[in-house]
């Protein structure tokens, strides 16, 4: 245990969720600044199809970035992201026996669940849930959704984040991030010390304000453009989506958006993000839920035309 | 038999503040004594652990007791035809109630009664209904929805256990079909436990690792942490709210000891306090007044073999610090006093524009209300100022409730004097009843003009609280400031609350007329009377009454004065003579015009001596009441009640002769208004019992 490195805990997690029914897929290709983000988790949780799937997500977040002087804060860093839909009541339990499966004996430490709940109001989206407190340190965060895109979510998906450093940091016992061993005998810090400078200094100090604005407005006409087709197209919306709102944490980081504005541009991405949740439920409801069952399919168009929806 | 019922719901963790849920005690005792007849409180056992609720109802009957209720049927003159043979109707009505014409009542009214018995139902029948209903009707803060579920609960339902005398009484209740089964602790065993009754669930789980009572995890913990920090020869920093939290968040009561690192003792130790207290549920460990580098965390393990919990929970308050450390450092790159334009961006209210422009309200108001008190304002108008400025730090945006306080540490660093720093760190105080004050004048003065501009600012847009709906914290802010205005010990403000309240309301741009002005007064009244009435003054309601009857916008320590007075004179054996004169001379001087006094018009001698006496006794409250001697006022002023004892039996008042009338009120009125300027002790309610 003491010995395992940040890609070993990666290969453990992918080993030990794809023996439990998880489809294992890879990162957006895009800056997101959780894994919630990937289309994976924020587009496949809406309407019935059932979803378990487990991938690792870089995380950007500019306004975290700490110029890798901070020892245990980074402005990218790495998630470990599982989605169980619907949530099978032995989540918690799933959940505890994957951090056996990291070699941890968990009557030899402390683990609590103290409520966390979570709100994405880029998103349109909120679910509850805890923290997970691994010796009273957070390890994952730990979500059912409840509503993602404006829309209330049936069946509800459990959502388990891991921070990846964090439980290597802790598994390792090294105090500084910089120090953990990636795997292969290099260590975090040589491999990304100098991205986190130079991303702080970019998005604190460099990040040009009036091209992100601009891009911004380019981002978001687009996205639109994409959702007002005839044939919408939302995936690439969602695309130009994410993208807005990785320019806005930019912004954000910056400093260049006042309190008075700010409320207005998470309204502009989150309108965004709600357009695309619908047009994708449609766009599913018309390829006929690819992914449902042929009896679950049948219950739930009956279902449909029943209510008149 | 008495019966013994035993429930228990294991879900997924509850957030601690949200348990233990009280309405399910009250319905649960609504529920033994409504529907069982069982009335004793301690028929009720109920607790709950982090993740799972449970209760015992003991000395249950078996059954509802039968009850017997009257039926009423058809009127007498159509039960019996003219042969005084039953009618259909009435043969019909007792038919209906299995009853024969032997089974009438007599009754008084003119319609046929029968007696009926209605069964009771029984315990097993009731429980299996109401049980549910209590259970899936509990209203949490937040509710949930999990899997394909259509139903919602605070956290997934694992299982339920419902045994009525040992026996599985079957209930269908949110997605679970009840047993007799449950499990221990998460980490610390393992395996089904089946139960057979309250007794043995709680000698199983504890056998499990799962100590069901709270007050049991309480006062564990307290006990370890005591230890803990005696070992590092400390105390734990305790406060309540750490212990109405930790009960909650485990299933076993472990506490651990942890240590941070000694470079973050440098930082401000509000920072590190408010951080271990608020944002990580930690206990600091002090040594004597100082803070030391230990701390306590909960912990849901019996002990902490490896040392990994306290590993862990120094890994990550070290986290926690170093980001502190880390705003520390960015906010103090620049001044708070350079901060204006970011502060023009943080907005205070819709309609009452930014901090900036409250900030330069607040300077403006602090120096007037200093300069009406008769204290140098210059420190108090640098503090109002500033008093904003930490607003935009970034050790307040992550940190908010160290607002002010931040303010007053970076003020202290920048090397600004104690009675500015002071002020500015605070000029929230006091954010309850019996909370602290500011420890300054100047805190005082800032802390009143902030709430007098918030209160003015919100009254001048139409923003009131209403009902228990407060969400600006009005009523707060209007009793703080009542707080600071009462306060005589280490500083005394005076301030006259009618000039602060124009005052504060002629900074803003935009005028509410006088309706505002009064409306506003009103709302300060009544936190005047509430605080009065707080343990601290421990003033009733009427005495209050009877002091702001004479006035109380002037001095509230003043009228806090009178209005004791009245609670000293009003357990005086006199003193119910004083107020039936009071009330004699206030019932009769009623409606009269106000008229000169002239003493030749006396014609008993009563008369003269009742207007000698009140001419000393109007002087003698003068002087008593210059000195604020309001007590021995008072006396002086009861020393009247023989004199006027006599004077009501000697003279009659409402004679024919108008003048002599019209003279005798006035005589009257000028007694009725000796005491005018203290109280008007009519208002005083009494138990004349007490007297006797």
């Amino acid at each position: 245990m003491q010995g395992l490195s940040f890609q070993d805990l990666i290969l453990r997690l992918q080993q030990f969720w794809s023996a439990r029914g998880c489809m294992l897929e890879y990162p957006m290709d895009l800056e997101v600044g959780a894994g919630t983000m990937h289309p994976s988790t924020f587009l496949r949780v809406l309407g019935p199809e059932p979803w378990r799937v487990a991938y690792v997500q870089p995380s950007r977040r500019p306004a975290d970035g700490r110029y890798g002087d901070n020892p245990f804060r980074l402005g990218k860093h790495y998630q470990f992201q599982v989605i169980l839909k619907p949530s099978p009541l032995d989540v918690q339990d799933l959940y505890l026996d994957s951090l056996r499966a990291l070699g941890l004996d968990l009557s030899r430490h402390d683990i609590r669940f103290e409520e966390d709940n979570w709100e994405s109001p880029t998103l349109g989206a909120w679910g509850v849930g805890w923290q997970v407190l691994l010796d009273g340190m957070e390890i994952t965060q730990f979500t059912y959704f409840q509503q993602a895109g404006g829309i209330d979510l049936k069946p509800v998906s459990a959502e388990i984040t891991y921070g990846l450093e964090r439980l290597t940091m802790f598994l390792a016992r090294k105090s500084s991030v910089f120090d953990i061993e990636w795997g292969a005998g290099a260590s975090y810090g040589p491999v990304r010390k100098q991205e986190e400078y130079e991303f702080s200094k970019y998005y604190f100090e460099q990040a040009s304000v009036g091209l992100h604005w601009k891009l911004f407005e380019q981002y978001e006409e687009e996205a639109r453009r994409c959702l007002g087709l005839d044939e919408p197209l939302v995936l690439p919306a969602y695309d130009w989506t994410l993208k807005c709102s990785h320019v806005f944490n930019t912004l954000d980081a910056r400093g260049a958006i006042s309190v008075t504005e700010r409320v207005g541009v998470i309204k502009r991405v989150r309108d965004l993000a709600l357009g695309c949740a619908r047009t994708y439920l449609e766009a599913r409801r018309k390829l006929g839920f690819p992914l449902l069952s042929d009896v679950r399919r049948e219950a739930i168009s009956l279902d449909v035309a029943g209510s008149g929806r | 038999m008495m019966q013994e019922y035993f429930f228990e719901l294991l879900t997924e963790e509850i957030p601690a503040w949200m348990l233990p849920h009280a309405g399910l005690r009250d319905q649960l005792l609504a529920l033994c004594a409504e529907e069982l007849g069982v009335e004793d409180e301690s028929s009720v056992s109920i607790g709950a652990t982090s993740r799972r609720m449970y209760f015992a109802l003991h000395s249950l009957p078996e059954k509802q007791t039968d009850r017997t209720e009257e039926v009423k049927g058809p009127p007498k003159r159509a039960a019996y035809d003219a042969e005084g043979k039953p009618t259909a109707a009435l043969n019909g009505f007792l038919k209906k109630n299995n009853a024969a014409v032997a089974d009438l009542l007599e009754s008084s009214d003119d319609y046929i009664r029968v007696k009926r018995v209605i069964a009771g139902k029984s315990t097993a029948n009731i429980l299996e209904v109401r049980i549910p209903q209590i259970i899936e009707g509990l209203r949490w803060p937040k509710m949930m929805h999990w899997g394909d579920e259509t139903f919602t609960f605070i956290r997934p339902v694992h299982s339920v256990i419902s045994l009525l005398n040992g026996e599985v009484l079957t209930l269908h209740l949110l997605g679970t079909q009840s047993g007799r089964v449950t499990v221990g602790h998460r980490t610390l065993s393992s395996g089904p436990i089946t139960v057979s009754s309250f007794a043995d669930y709680k000698e199983k789980l504890r056998q499990s690792k799962v100590v069901i009572s709270e007050s049991e995890r309480e006062s564990m913990m307290r006990e370890r942490c005591g230890q803990l920090a005696a070992e590092v020869n400390g105390t734990p920093n305790e406060d309540s709210s750490i212990w109405s939290q930790w009960r909650y968040l485990t299933e076993y009561p472990g506490v651990v000891r942890a240590t941070f690192r000694d470079e973050y003792l440098s930082l401000p130790e509000e920072v590190l306090i408010t951080v271990m207290r608020v944002h990580q549920k930690q206990l600091p460990i002090m040594a004597g007044k100082h803070l030391t580098s230990s701390f306590l965390a909960v912990m849901d393990n019996e002990g902490d073999p490896d040392g990994n919990a306290a590993i862990g929970n120094a890994f990550v308050t070290n986290a926690r610090f170093a980001d502190a450390r880390f705003f520390y450092e960015t906010d103090r790159r620049r001044k708070l006093a350079e901060r204006d334009q970011e502060l023009s961006h943080l907005q205070f209210q819709e309609k009452l524009g930014d901090y900036l422009v409250k900030s330069l309200r607040i300077e403006k108001l602090a120096r007037l209300i200093g300069q009406s008190a008769g204290i140098d304002p210059a420190a108090a108008a640098v503090a109002g100022r500033l008093s904003k400025a930490d607003l935009v730090t970034e050790m307040v945006k992550e940190f908010t409730d160290l607002q002010g306080q931040v303010g007053g540490i970076y003020l202290r660093e920048e090397g600004q004097p104690p009675e500015v720093w002071k002020a500015v760190y605070d000029h929230y105080l006091p954010v309850s009843l019996d909370g602290a004050l500011p420890r300054t004048i100047e805190g005082a003065i800032v802390s009143l003009a902030d709430k007098a501009d918030t209160l003015a600012g919100f009254f001048l847009v139409g923003i009131r609280p209403s009902g228990s709906k407060d969400p600006f914290g009005l009523r707060r802010a209007a009793q703080g400031a009542v707080q600071i205005l009462l306060n005589d010990q280490l500083w005394t403000l005076r301030a006259d609350v009618t000039s602060l309240v124009s005052s504060a309301l002629s900074q803003y741009d935009r005028t509410g007329g006088p309706e505002v002005e009064s409306a506003l007064l009103d709302f300060v009244a009544e936190r005047v009377r509430t605080v009065l009435e707080t343990e601290r003054f421990g003033l009733a309601y009427d005495e209050i009454a009877a002091a702001m009857a004479s006035g109380w916008t002037a001095s509230l320590p003043d009228l806090a004065q009178r209005a004791q007075a009245v609670r000293e004179i009003r357990r005086e054996k006199d003193f119910l003579s004083l107020l039936d004169s009071a009330k004699r001379i206030s019932n009769i001087t009623a409606g009269s015009e106000e008229s000169l006094l002239r003493p030749e018009l006396f014609e008993h001698p009563s008369e003269k001596r009742l207007n000698d006496l009140t001419a000393i006794v109007a002087d003698q409250i003068e002087e008593l009441t210059g000195d604020r001697r309001y007590l021995e006022a008072l006396r002086s002023f009861a020393g009247l009640a023989p004199e006027l004892e006599t004077f009501f039996n000697d003279v009659m008042v409402m004679v024919e002769d108008e003048s002599v009338k019209r003279n005798r009120l006035a005589l009257l009125r000028r007694v009725g208004g000796l005491a005018s300027k203290i109280a008007d002790v009519t208002k005083i309610v009494v138990d004349r019992s007490d007297y006797r």
